[in-house]
This record gives structure tokens, C-alpha cells and sequence, in this order.
């Protein structure tokens, strides 16, 4: 009981709507706001489980949320209320939902003045923020609503940002391959044919061994690379082959027809 | 002197049916110079035979929006239409969006619009909602409109022009066998005839006709009987909800479009508005078994916005994903979702088959000569090199969208987040509504491009931190 009032306490009203939450996500969201910083990877990771499979997975929710209802001791009539609100819309397949809460989430937003960190705001974890919403989205897809929508647009985190998270590290890694393929390549075409570095460079032959090698670096970063490309190669052109399937026909026709 | 009135007749589809008989005697008068010099230029109907004391026979299989403008336009031509509808008050599960370029094209009264849609919502996987048509002039809307309402008017105008309309329902085609005489022998049609008089089962007849227009839909027989091959096609599955006045308030000319894993893998959940309800559905290409999981997840993202409705109806359709291999043998040529001219992306069928069926009708007419003529293939090929030329850029461009932006949840994401720039939406509208795909302002189109890169990319960083955040 003591754990429901520290949940009702803080924030806005909007936010009582978890009243009638499945009851492991109950348990994990009061974990969420006693500590906010460790517990989400533990707890992201578990809502997910439990809900991952989807609404086909509405038959044995309640099966499992029953099972857990014991231990967290929760009340049960927030639930049958809202079915009975959701009982006109269709049949028992649409199961409860629990709304995605986040103390900085307002207004369908990530209030940026609960991000400052020294003073400025700490686009690394409005990034984790969002990021984790997505994946609590994913496997709990909510019902958006007019009431409070969402607005929050990723372009407000600005561009540097974006850059020193994803774009440094993974050009670390491509520069460092290409690197390592480079030196090694002229020091075996040295050794081969003894042309030197500089000597290579006024070279077409090697020149063209230089664009295939960075080309290949760019765009070939994991095995299953290759076998995407040669996929995507085939999309871009298989409409085309649909649309003019019928002219295949007419070349021959008229060819007989001659 | 037979090329001359190929010639003519172009103009002489302007005027009206007397003229062809003064086109006719002037023929006598063209000297054989001019007749080897235009010998170059065309090559339809120069060998077609002259038909004696009739016209040119044309069965339209099928009364949709393809059939119903085909016949229209043949009847309108001079030629002998017949009309085969199997089921003349046919209520078609559609999405029933017509853009505005087809009221005007097809001189439809506005009247049969049950709504004029003017915003439209996009709702991405994560809920952003993003407002669309803030850059719709006040003339402008996207039409909803009754399917049996549409098809009825065009095929009452097709009658009211000339053409028979049969209720029955087309079985199977005979097909001349080739050799010579093959050229001008009939196609002979079995049908079940459905009159009062006979009663429930039907009467079996034959017809004799000269060229058919299969416009009989996404399992079209008639395309079966030519061996036009097969197409992926999409279920669309829709329930029709009648909501609360109140609820009903908010899509009063609002549709919804929503994206993500949970409502389709491969399209997009739809709420529609109609006349007096409103229409909730998602399609799939891939995931067909899974259409009833998808329902559900399309009605769970719509859940507070159709509250305390009730279902009165649930219906399912198959829309074709691309063109059939064949769409044309001989005299027997394919119109609308029989040929398989849904667009992708949008799922957009009910103009293109109009169209093709007025194309395809208007490439007849031209090539008998108003009747006059037996048509042969080449005739009807020029409807496929029309339909092609004009329609490609459109069909190619929607396809890129469909494959670049529902891919998956982040392409959806940077979808949705583009479709809140301006230009974005002017750009789209523009070519919905008049089906036109414009080249806009080549600085601003940089500056999209721009955009549609920055969007991809942040969608997809930040998908591979919530596959981080799993492990």
C-alpha cells in the first residue's frame, strides 16, 4: 500500500490512467520512479517479455497477469472497469493497455528541463528516453489519442549530437578499417612490384584498387552486407520488369505476326 | 484510301455520329500518293476489313468504375456495347477515395460524394500524429464516396449513351482459334443471364462480340480465359464501425492513416469516414494470415477515437499489387484491377480503372473508326503504350515510397516526420489530386532530400539503440 501512494503522489492527473495497468507492469513502473536510473534496463527489457508477442497474445495475458497479481496485491476493479468501457467497441480480443509513463514525458512531449545536466540539457539521455518509449511502443502499441497526442519530434535534438553518438563512433570504426587494408595493400604491392607509396598513388590501376577498397568498406560493414545489396539491386528494377512483362509479349507476337 | 480514315477519325471522334458518313465518301477522292506516304506512319486498320451493315460489337465484363466508363465511351464512339455485370447493386468493400481530378475528368455530379475528406492524420508506430492538408486550397478534397453509388451512375450513364447493360454472369470465352479468318472471327461469351422472369438460377446464353474489355475486377475471369498470368496481390480488411455522433464529429472530413509493425508489416491502417460510420481496416501483401491480429491493432491505435461503436459490417478484398504479365491477347484487353493498376504505397484503384477503362474504349474507337472497323491487337496496344506513358512516373514513384518508407517501424517514423514539412505536403497532394507528378522547386526538392536522409538516419540510430537496449 505504501508503494501505491508514493506512485499517486507526483505527477499529474493525466497519469492516473495506470490505475488500470496489468499488474507486472504495476510492480515495475514503482521501481521506475523510487530510482529512475538503474532499474529501467531492467525493467524495459521484462514489460517487453511479457507483452512481446503481440495481441495474439491477448488469451494468455490474463492468464499470466493473474499469476503475478498475487505477490503485488494491486486492486482488480480498475481493470474490469475499463473493460467494460472497451467491451462496446468489439469482442474480448481487445486486450488493456498500459499507457507508456514517464515523469519527463509531459504533454506528449520529453520536457527538456528535466533533462539539465551542468546547465545544459543532456541530449544523450533525451536520446535514451525516446528510445526507450519506442521500444515500450513496440511491444505495447497504444491507442493514440486526441486528448493528449504526441508531438514530439526528433529534429529538436540538434544535429551535433546526433553526430557525436552514432556517426563518431561507427566512422571511428570504418576509417580504422580502411586504414588497416590500406597499409597492409601498399606494403604488399611494394613488396611485389616495388613501386613506392607515392608512385602507387599516380598509378590508374592502383587507383581503382583504392575506390573499389573504399567503396567496399562503406558500404560492406557486416557479412549479411553483400547478400543486402544484391537484394536491394533486384528491388529497384523488379517493378520495371513487372510493368513491362506485357511488351515481352507484343516483340514476339509481332515478330509472327510479320 | 484506308489510312485516310484512320487519320480522320481522330477528329472525327470530336463531332457527332452523322459526321462519319461525309468522312466515309471522301475517302474515294484521296489520290494514291498520299495514300503511300501516310502507308509509313500507320500501321493500325489498314488491313482491318471494313465491317458490312453493322458496327463494331464490344463486351465490357464487368460494371465497376472500368466498365462503367468504358462503356460510356465505346457507346459514345458508335459502337455496339454490351455491359455484363453480375451483380447490379453490388455494395464493394473499398476505401471508396476518389481524388479531384476524377470529378471533373468524368463530370461526376457531387452529389455521389458522401464526404469531401480535407486533413488527413498520419500517426506513426511511436504516436506522433502529424496533421496533414494545411496546403489544400478550399476548393480542394479528396471524394468518399459509396461504391454502389459510383458504379450505379457511370453504368446508367453507359446505358443512357447506348450501351446494353445484361445482368449476368460472364462464365467463359471462346476464343477464336488463329488462322486465317481469325482476324474478323467473333469471340463468343457464355454467360448466365439473371432476369425476374426466369427467376433465381439464371438463363445460360452466348453472345457473339468482336473485342472484349475484361474490367471484372481482382479475380477477373476474363483474364483467366487469356491466360494473362497471375499477380501478388494484398487482402484489404475493413470493418465498418457506426460510432457515436459525437465521436463522428472528429472525422467529419478528417481520414486517418496509421503506420507501424503492430497494424501492417508491408501497408497501413486506415480509418476512413463514410457517409454515417466509419470505416477501420488494414492491409497486408506478406502477412496474410495474420490480417485478424492486425484488425485488432488497428482498432487498439484508433481505441479512444471509436469508443462505444458498434461493428455493422466486416468485409475483405484482395487489391492487386502490380500489373499482370498479360494484360492484352488479341482482341481481349484487361482495364482496372483486372489488369492490376493499383498503385503502391496508397492502394489508390478506383480513378486508375476508370481511366484505363476510358483509355482502353477510346484506343477502340479510334482504331474502328468510330465502328466502322474490325480492331486488331495493335489497335489495343496503343491503349497499353497511352496508359504506360502517362501513368508510369506515377505508379514508379509510389512504389519507391512504399519500398524506402514502410520497410520498417524507423522508415515509418522519418514517413511520418517528412510528411509534416510543407512542401512535402504540397508535393503530395498535388500529385494525388490531379495525378500529375509534378517537379517541384529543384532548391526546395534538395532541402527534402535533405530532410528524408536526416529523418532515416536518426529513425534508424535510434532503432539500433532499442535492439541494444534487448540483449
Amino acid at each position: 500500500m505504501s508503494i501505491s501512494m508514493s506512485f499517486f503522489s507526483p505527477p499529474p492527473p493525466t497519469h492516473l490512467l495506470i490505475s488500470f495497468s496489468s499488474k507486472p507492469h504495476f510492480t515495475d513502473k514503482t521501481i521506475f520512479f523510487l530510482r529512475p536510473a538503474n532499474p529501467l534496463l531492467l525493467s524495459a527489457p521484462k514489460v517487453s517479455t511479457d507483452n512481446g508477442a503481440g495481441i495474439s497474445a491477448a488469451i494468455e495475458e490474463p492468464k499470466a497477469e493473474q499469476k503475478v497479481a498475487e505477490p503485488a496485491g494491486s486492486a482488480p476493479e480498475g481493470e474490469e472497469s475499463s473493460l467494460g468501457s472497451n467491451g462496446a467497441v468489439a469482442d474480448a480480443g481487445v486486450k488493456l493497455e498500459s499507457k507508456f509513463v514517464d515523469p519527463r514525458w509531459i504533454g506528449g512531449t520529453w520536457d527538456l528541463t528535466q533533462f539539465q545536466k551542468d546547465g545544459s540539457t543532456d541530449w544523450d539521455a533525451v536520446i535514451d528516453a525516446e528510445v526507450r518509449r519506442r521500444k515500450w511502443l513496440e511491444g505495447n502499441p497504444e491507442s493514440s489519442s486526441n486528448d493528449d497526442p504526441v508531438v514530439f519530434d526528433t529534429s529538436i535534438i540538434p544535429w551535433w549530437a546526433w553526430i557525436k553518438r552514432f556517426h563518431l563512433p561507427e566512422a571511428e570504426r570504418l576509417n580504422g578499417r580502411a586504414a588497416m587494408i590500406g597499409f597492409f595493400m601498399a606494403y604488399v604491392v611494394d613488396s611485389l612490384t616495388g613501386v613506392g607509396l607515392v608512385d602507387q598513388m599516380n598509378n590508374f590501376f592502383c587507383k581503382t584498387l583504392l575506390f573499389i577498397a573504399v567503396a567496399g568498406v562503406l558500404l560492406i560493414r557486416k557479412n549479411e552486407d553483400i547478400e543486402t545489396l544484391k537484394k536491394l539491386l533486384d528491388e529497384t528494377t523488379f517493378y520495371d520488369k513487372q510493368w513491362q512483362a506485357t511488351w515481352q509479349d507484343e516483340t514476339r507476337s509481332s515478330s509472327t505476326a510479320e | 484510301m484506308t489510312s485516310s480514315i484512320a487519320f480522320k477519325s481522330f477528329t472525327g471522334l470530336r463531332h457527332s455520329s452523322a459526321e462519319p458518313p461525309k468522312l466515309h465518301s471522301q475517302l474515294h477522292n484521296i489520290s494514291p500518293p498520299n495514300y503511300c506516304q501516310r502507308r509509313l506512319q500507320i500501321t493500325a486498320g489498314i488491313s482491318s476489313p471494313k465491317l458490312q451493315n453493322r458496327n463494331l460489337r464490344v463486351a465490357v465484363i464487368g460494371g465497376g468504375p472500368a466498365g462503367g466508363a468504358a462503356a460510356e465511351t465505346l457507346a459514345k464512339g458508335g459502337i455496339e456495347t454490351y455491359l455484363i455485370e453480375r451483380k447490379l447493386d453490388n455494395c464493394k468493400p473499398c476505401g471508396g477515395a476518389i481524388p479531384l481530378c476524377m470529378v471533373g475528368e468524368f463530370d461526376l455530379p457531387l452529389d455521389i460524394i458522401d464526404r469531401k475528406v480535407t486533413k488527413m492524420k498520419m500517426i506513426s508506430p511511436s504516436n506522433i500524429a502529424v496533421d496533414i492538408g494545411q496546403t489544400l486550397k478550399p476548393h480542394e478534397y479528396i471524394g468518399m464516396v459509396r461504391r454502389e453509388v459510383l458504379d450505379s451512375y457511370l453504368r446508367e450513364r453507359a446505358a443512357s449513351n447506348g450501351a446494353n447493360v445484361i445482368n449476368g454472369l460472364f462464365l467463359k470465352m471462346d476464343i477464336p482459334k488463329g488462322g486465317r479468318g481469325s482476324e474478323t472471327a467473333p469471340y463468343v461469351l457464355h454467360y448466365t443471364e439473371y432476369n425476374g422472369k426466369v427467376g433465381g438460377a439464371g438463363q445460360k446464353k452466348t453472345l457473339e462480340v468482336d473485342a472484349v474489355i475484361g474490367a471484372d475486377g481482382a479475380n477477373s475471369r476474363v483474364a483467366k480465359s487469356i491466360g494473362a498470368g497471375d499477380y501478388d496481390y494484398a487482402i484489404a480488411f475493413q470493418e465498418r464501425i457506426r460510432i457515436p455522433d459525437d465521436k463522428m464529429v472528429y472525422y467529419e472530413n478528417l481520414a486517418e492513416m496509421y503506420v507501424g509493425d503492430d497494424v501492417s508489416p508491408d501497408f497501413y491502417g486506415w480509418v476512413f469516414p463514410k457517409c454515417d460510420h466509419v470505416a477501420v481496416g488494414t492491409g497486408t501483401v506478406t502477412h496474410k494470415g495474420d490480417i485478424k491480429k492486425f484488425q485488432l491493432a488497428t482498432r487498439n491505435r484508433a481505441k479512444d477515437k471509436i469508443l462505444g461503436g458498434k461493428i455493422i459490417r466486416v468485409e475483405a478484398h484482395p487489391i492487386p499489387e502490380h500489373p499482370r504479365p498479360r494484360r492484352l491477347s488479341d482482341r481481349v484487353a484487361l482495364v482496372g484491377d483486372a489488369a492490376g493498376y493499383v498503385t503502391k504505397c496508397s492502394g489508390e484503384g478506383i480513378y486508375f480503372a476508370a481511366k484505363s477503362g476510358r483509355m482502353c474504349a477510346e484506343a477502340i474507337v479510334e482504331g474502328s473508326g468510330n465502328g466502322k472497323r474490325m480492331v486488331d491487337e495493335s489497335d489495343l496496344r496503343k491503349y497499353l503504350e497511352k496508359w504506360d506513358k502517362t501513368y508510369w512516373p506515377t505508379y514508379k514513384v509510389l512504389d519507391v515510397l512504399q519500398k524506402v518508407f514502410y520497410r520498417s517501424n524507423p522508415a515509418r517514423e522519418a514517413f511520418v516526420e517528412m510528411c509534416a514539412d510543407e512542401y512535402v505536403q504540397k508535393m503530395t497532394f498535388d500529385s494525388y489530386l490531379y495525378k500529375k507528378v509534378v517537379p517541384g522547386n529543384p532548391l526546395d526538392d534538395l532541402k527534402l532530400a535533405f530532410n528524408t536522409i536526416g529523418s532515416l538516419v536518426r529513425a534508424n540510430a535510434l532503432r539500433k539503440e532499442m535492439n541494444k537496449l534487448s540483449v
